[in-house]
């Protein structure tokens, strides 16, 4: 049976684009995608573009107030917007800002320049308009893209799964980096990346996003037990998981 | 190798689905649609009233399905009322006649309806749980003279959520079966009862010792008709549930669907309340 | 008893030969740890490893299986079952994972057979290992009665210093061994080698359970509400880890994939864990133990009397390797040992209030 392609253009926002890169290495990986989809825009890889996408992926967060225009212009054409990638789905490093006011960011990161730039504070898409579908990740699992693919053609929005890294790293009889006294935020962060950190010995970072039902509480007391400081564990959640951390929580 | 038994080696699998077509769907509700699907070689389901499908499309997954119709009527074809609520069932609502989709069973335990004969028999079924009662409901009806009273309570949440409506109006107008419908939000066009199932017990009369009573809906819903069931005489073993879990693959190993030790697979989903009053994770 | 003597530096030839016929899957080193691993030409067994992350349960069920494989050839779409059909020799197995097998030979035969994982328990020998001290200091498989060898071994070896005794278990065992390795019989020296150190063996596995295992059941069912469910709730993070190196765990999810060009795919069974907060959630969004005290003593409880009661054997091996894989330290000969204890001091508590 032979489908029809599905129109499809990609979009990016305040990121490194590692998602689109990770995106352009699977088309060569993969050149079968190319005859399951259509890409209608793709800045990263074409200067052609033509309107008339179903699917939206966006990558990045919004930070300018002109972002939420063109996100909603997206959203106006598109059928189905996907989040790809940390950036997009919960800010990403983006977030790290968050722990500090605009203010504050903008004298670190920009010294006596500072009067020359606007810095606002990074959203994740969703709080501009309403998310389909999430590839989360930092950068994006390619597999999970293909299966997400795989799912659009088939009708359905892409699933992503709710279990923590953990369960990825024992599969794999990887050595627990928690068990070695060593900073992991694998129980709270939803897998589905393979364990890729932990299986090469580095801690998870939580890039993927806190899970729904996790023990947060728990794995700060165990950072603590570990022999790690309370900052140790506020740096992890600084990286990728501020967007979704109340600062009291951290602190409790 | 003592402990595994002397089966060959096979290239057959339990979990291998059967693909059957579809051939008709009605649309039920905004979220049921109801599906009928044929057997090969004119053969018969061989289910009973209370047993449930494993019912997949390759490539998103398989889910349980409670079978709707009953033994009585599902010679070559049988029907299943599928609620849209995840990816899968979400799929499956976009089939249509012509489509083939995945089936492995029947499995379970159904409803024991040698033991109801002679008695008078009460459904109370609230929402989707008419689906499963259904079949139990027409195999009581299409044997009608070995049943006494029969009693259908019908609750859903509003008047479009009621799910078979045809035979609802067939149920209503027969003189062998007394039917009771309520909603909890009526619309304008509602004349019939208000209120949640529990309303319809008040005037009801049984005689407890010689009635059999049984219930499927929302898990919420249990704790007050067993109330109500148990307020009326009716003896625990005589109440009987079908208790829904995530049963995932249907023969008992996955462990998905356990109640406590039971593997609502292998001893469910149908249960009197005799058998699961004891324990603590059935009724949550 | 058929016993035999196999010369510990004839082991690497016999298993050379072995490698030949079937795939072996043996302990491994492996990036500082060892783990049970299939054998490549060259490679050589940790025949004196401690104990393994995961299981060897891994050679008989995959952490991932395929079940299903969707092809399509001109339109066509066909599923086929997929079936494994390569010989294979598990080798070094400790009797407490022989033990866990043999639940899983009942777990998957009983009731509806399951022919994955029958196909290839048939195809696979099992050569096993005498345990003779504890391979982790969590280990408290004399407790559980599984520190004897069952009876489900083709062959047994035992370590007598140079050499293993062997002992034969099945006639397959008996096959392997004339065609595959050099031994010799045994005399008057070897038995007596043998029972001294099979003698010498018990008094090294100390740390164990407070009660007999065959009271564990009961005691289970006394605390089935007890507080400290709750308490362990609130330390547990849900990873999964206890359940997913058990070895005598065994429940799955099953996913499906599909390639983008919707032509292949496969349907996979993945070892899952009732730990996990998604393991009993049904389409409708109900979580039927959305509690993580619920879900903790829902696995203790499998643990420590529903497997025992519904397939005759324990439920837990005492193998050690949750409590070695919990990062929060939750162990079960704690849990027991605290059960226990509790149980005990009630009823001293009411013996002396007779008094």
């Amino acid at each position: 049976m032979t489908h029809p392609r599905a129109k499809i253009a990609f979009f990016d926002f305040a990121g490194c684009e590692g998602c689109q890169l990770t995106v352009l290495d699977t088309l060569q990986t993969h050149p079968e995608l190319l005859q399951a989809v259509e890409i209608l825009e793709f800045r990263e890889s074409m200067s052609e573009r033509e309107d008339g996408y179903e699917i939206a992926f966006i990558e990045g967060s919004c930070v300018w107030p002109m972002d939420e225009e063109r996100l909603r212009k997206i959203r106006a054409q598109a059928k189905i917007v996907v989040a790809l990638g940390a950036c997009a789905h919960i800010a990403g490093v983006n977030s790290i800002r968050r722990s500090m006011s605009p203010e504050k960011a903008a004298e670190i990161v920009y010294g006596r320049e500072v009067q020359n730039y606007v810095t606002k504070s990074a959203r994740p898409i969703d709080a501009i308009i309403p998310v389909d579908a999430v590839l989360p990740g930092c950068p994006i699992d390619r597999h999970e893209f293909l299966r997400a693919v795989s799912m659009l053609l088939q009708g359905t929005l892409p699933q992503i799964p709710s279990d923590p890294v953990c369960v990825e790293c024992r599969l794999d009889e990887n050595r627990c980096l928690l068990l070695r006294g060593q900073a992991c935020m694998g129980p709270i962060t939803r897998g589905g990346c393979g364990a890729i950190c932990p299986a090469f010995g580095v801690g998870c970072e939580g890039c993927r996003g806190m899970l729904a039902d996790m023990n947060f509480e728990g794995l700060r007391e165990q950072f603590l037990a570990n022999g790690l400081s309370l900052a140790d564990f506020e740096r992890r959640i600084s990286m990728f998981l501020s967007e979704q951390t109340p600062t009291l929580q951290v602190r409790a | 190798m003592s402990a595994v038994p002397s089966l060959g080696l096979t290239n057959s699998s339990v979990y291998m689905p059967q693909l059957l077509e579809i051939v008709d769907v009605r649309v039920m509700s905004a979220q049921e649609k109801l599906f009928t699907i044929e057997l090969p070689f004119s053969t018969s389901l061989m289910h009973k009233p209370g047993q449930f499908l494993e019912v997949s499309i390759f490539g998103l997954g398989e889910a349980p399905i409670s079978i709707s119709s009953s033994p009585s009527r599902s010679v070559h074809a049988f029907e299943l009322c599928v609620r849209c609520a995840g990816m899968l069932t979400r799929a499956v609502h976009q089939c249509e006649p012509g489509d083939r989709i995945g089936i492995r069973g029947p499995f379970g335990r159904g409803f024991p309806i040698e033991r109801f004969k002679g008695k008078d028999i009460l459904f109370a079924p609230g929402g989707l749980g008419l689906a499963p009662l259904r079949s139990l409901i027409w195999e009581v009806l299409d044997d009608r003279n070995n049943f006494g009273q029969v009693t259908i309570l019908y609750g859903a949440r509003n008047p479009s959520e009621l799910l078979f409506r045809d035979e609802l109006d067939e149920w209503a107008v027969r003189d062998d079966v007394e039917l009771y419908v309520t909603v909890d939000n009526p619309d304008a066009d509602w004349s019939g009862n208000v209120g949640v199932i529990t309303t319809l017990f008040s005037n009801l009369r049984v005689s407890p010792r010689n009635t059999v009573a049984v219930t499927c809906g929302p898990p919420v819903m249990y704790r007050f008709v067993l109330m109500e069931l148990l307020g009326k005489g009716i003896p625990e073993g005589n109440i009987w549930l079908s208790l829904e879990r995530r049963m995932k693959c249907g023969v008992g190993k996955c462990g998905h669907c356990q109640i406590d030790h039971i593997y609502t697979c292998q001893e469910g989903p149908a249960f009197s309340y005799a058998e699961i009053r004891h324990l603590e994770e059935a009724l949550r | 008893m058929l016993l035999k003597i196999l010369s510990k530096s004839d082991l690497p030839d016999a298993v050379e030969r072995l490698g030949q016929r079937y795939r072996i899957i043996a302990p491994m080193l492996h990036e500082g740890q060892t783990v049970f691993k299939e054998l490549l030409p060259g490679d050589a067994p940790d025949m004196e490893y401690r104990t393994t992350p995961l299981p060897p349960k891994k050679a008989l069920l995959p952490p991932r299986e395929e079940l299903i494989q969707l092809q399509s050839t001109n339109g066509e779409s066909r599923l086929e079952p997929v079936l494994d059909v390569q010989p294979a020799v598990l080798l070094g197995v400790h009797t407490c994972d022989l033990h866990a097998i043999g639940l899983l030979d009942k777990v998957f035969t009983e009731g509806v057979p399951d022919q994955h994982y029958i196909n290839r328990r048939r195809l696979t020998k099992i050569i096993s290992l005498e345990c003779l001290e504890p391979c982790s200091e969590h280990s408290f498989c004399k407790s559980m009665g599984t520190l004897a060898v069952p009876e489900s071994f083709d062959l047994h070896l035992t370590d007598l210093g140079s050499d293993y005794a062997v002992e034969i278990g099945s006639k397959a065992g008996l096959n392997l061994l004339w065609k595959f390795f050099t031994i010799r019989d045994a005399g008057d020296d070897d038995y007596a080698r043998l029972n001294k150190a099979m003698s010498e063996k018990w008094s090294r596995f100390n740390y164990r359970l407070d009660i007999d295992a065959t009271e564990l059941p009961g005691l289970m069912s006394l605390n089935y509400a007890d507080e400290l469910w709750e308490e362990l709730g609130q330390q547990c993070l849900s990873c999964g880890a206890c359940n997913l190196v058990c070895p005598t765990c065994f429940c799955f999810d099953v996913q499906d994939e599909i390639d983008v060009d919707l032509r292949s795919g496969v349907r996979t069974r993945v070892w899952d864990s009732c730990q996990l907060a998604r393991f009993a959630l049904v389409a409708g969004g109900h979580n039927f133990r959305i509690r993580r005290g619920d879900r903790l003593r829902h696995r203790f409880m499998r643990k420590g009397k529903y497997i025992q009661e519904m397939y005759d054997r324990p439920g837990c091996v005492g193998c050690g390797r949750c409590a070695q894989a919990c990062p929060v330290d939750i162990k079960p000969l704690d849990v027991f040992n605290r059960l226990a204890a509790g149980h005990v001091n009630q009823s001293e508590m009411k013996k002396e209030a007779i008094v």
